[in-house]
């Protein structure tokens, strides 16, 4: 499989708080990517990274070979469209009805007619089992349902990779279900992706990797199997 | 001291540099005119019934005033040419300005600190938008074209107040009233105290705008960007007005 995402020596720091320290990855095509870590290693920082939204201080992101990390803001939009970042917060707009949260994308950047953005948002909203609150402000939604709208937001576009945060965090078993199951119908369409999440039993039903992040590096990566496998003291702490 | 100094040189550089990027904007593809008319709605056409409150209410005050002072001296003939004129290039220009950064400024900069907090501004960029061109162009916009328009109509009903009581107070007939305005209040009065509040209007909105961008601390931050942005705004506006008002002396009278 070729590489769609290429990470090399990927360093960040926030002023003196050095947060990443020399980060190399690759993602495959079609592949999704479980990244783990304590909270604060940096995960969320990596993912804004991948698409622009923090600056890296030195290394390479590599997407489709085109090297991101030399782009202007502006350059960044188009790619922003194919790799698209599902926020941890869900980060919907609040002054809009949920339909038009996930109008927004379709109208910025196709032509499509009215009748034809509806139809995407309505697909959209049946991914995510959310047909009902179409008509719905943000505020009137739970957190898990904020979640869910976000993911269906960030897929609208059809993107090529699809970063997560933590979908799954705060929910609910049924919730937690539903939203795994999302990630299932991305990767079935050959989506690839990245999931950052602390629910070690999603990691392993819907990851074909495993990458834990430990101090600024890349503490450990291997198959599912050889992360449930591992003797390592530290990665047996995530397993637990 | 100089590091104060420093500071507030760094914040005038950002804010050129937005003006720059709004410019930028505005010019460039594509424009949203949904946007700039749902903005004129709420910024402009929102803050008319209190621009004509403070319009009238200036004039009723300013006729009186100086209709009993000047009466000591045999100076009320000159009331309405007084009232009309102050109104017009001064009086309306500054409250309707004053007032607007205080209803739109901190409004401007409490919704975009807001968004800011809760990511909104990282989601339209992650979206692949510009937060420029999708919040700043439709603000600054609308209150460029509003505050122009607010302060003539604040002045009109200013001159309309100076009126009744210039009738009722004073028993001057309204015909000899409207005369005196009419040959003292010339056209370039009028446009230049909208061009005054067309640039007054840029600075309130691109300064609420910039300190929006800025916010971070959450609701915190939100309550003291919205307070920087009705103080700092305020005084660029008396302060500028001078040099503006020297201007346009020099130029057309
Ligand atoms: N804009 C910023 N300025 C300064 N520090 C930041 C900024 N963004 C993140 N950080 C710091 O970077 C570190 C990593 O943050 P990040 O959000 O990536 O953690 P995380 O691994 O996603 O944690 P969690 O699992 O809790 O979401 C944190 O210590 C955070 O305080
Ligand atoms: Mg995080």
């Amino acid at each position: 499989m070729e590489n769609i995402l290429e990470l090399k020596n990927i360093v960040k720091s926030f002023d003196d708080k050095k947060i990443h320290q020399g980060l190399t990855f690759t993602l495959k095509h079609g592949e999704t990517i479980g990244l783990l870590g304590r909270s604060g290693t940096g995960k969320s920082v990596l993912l804004r990274s991948i698409i622009g939204l923090e600056q890296i201080d030195s290394g390479e992101i590599l997407f489709h070979e085109q090297r991101l990390d030399l782009l202007t803001e502006q350059q960044l939009y188009p790619v922003r469209t194919r790799i698209s970042y599902s926020f941890q917060n869900a980060a919907l707009f609040d002054s809009i009805s949920v339909f038009e949260n996930l109008a927004y994308p379709l109208f910025e950047h196709t032509n499509l007619a009215e009748a034809e953005v509806e139809k995407r948002v309505m697909e959209a909203l049946q991914m995510v089992d959310l047909t009902e609150s179409r008509d719905l402000m943000p505020s009137d939604l739970s957190g898990g349902m904020q979640k869910r709208i976000g993911m269906a937001r960030a897929m609208i576009l059809n993107p090529e990779i699809l970063l997560f945060d933590e979908p799954t965090a705060g929910l609910d078993p049924v919730n937690i279900e539903m939203v795994i199951e999302t990630i299932e119908k991305f990767k079935a369409q050959g989506i690839s992706g990245i999931l950052v999440t602390h629910d070690i039993s999603t990691a392993k039903r819907v990851c074909d990797r495993i990458l834990i992040l430990n101090e600024g590096k890349i503490g450990f990566t291997g198959t599912v199997d050889e992360f449930e496998g591992s003797d390592d003291p530290f990665v047996k702490s995530f397993l637990l | 001291m100089i590091g104060h100094f420093k500071e507030n040189m760094t914040v005038l550089g950002e804010i050129t540099i937005l003006s720059k990027d709004f410019l930028k904007c505005m010019f460039t593809r594509p424009f949203y005119w949904g946007r700039l008319y749902e903005q004129i709605l709420q910024l402009g056409v929102g803050s008319l019934s209190i621009t004509i409150v403070i319009g009238v209410v200036t004039g009723l005050v300013m006729t009186l005033q100086f209709g009993y002072g000047l009466a000591k001296f045999g100076g009320t003939l000159y009331v309405p040419a007084i009232v009309s004129l102050s109104l017009m290039r001064e009086l309306a220009p500054i409250f309707t300005s004053l007032l607007i950064a205080g209803r739109i400024g901190s409004g401007i900069s409490a919704e975009i600190g807001a968004m800011n907090v809760t990511q909104q501004i990282d989601a339209i960029r992650a979206l692949g938008t510009n937060p420029i061109r999708v919040l700043v162009v439709p603000r600054v916009l609308a209150t460029v074209i509003s505050l122009p328009l607010l302060t003539t109509l604040s002045a009109f009903m200013g001159i309309l107040g100076g009126l009744s009581i210039a009738y009722s107070e004073f028993s001057m007939p309204a015909g000899f009233y409207i005369n005196k305005v009419l040959s003292s209040v010339g056209l370039t009065d009028v446009f230049g105290s909208m061009f005054k509040c067309a640039f007054f209007g840029f600075i309130i909105a691109i300064v609420a705008c910039y300190r929006g961008f800025q916010t971070k601390e959450g609701t915190k931050g939100v309550g003291q960007a919205t307070t920087w942005v009705v103080v700092t705004t305020s005084i660029v506006i008396l302060i500028s007005d001078f040099f503006l008002s020297k201007l346009l002396i020099l130029l057309f009278d």
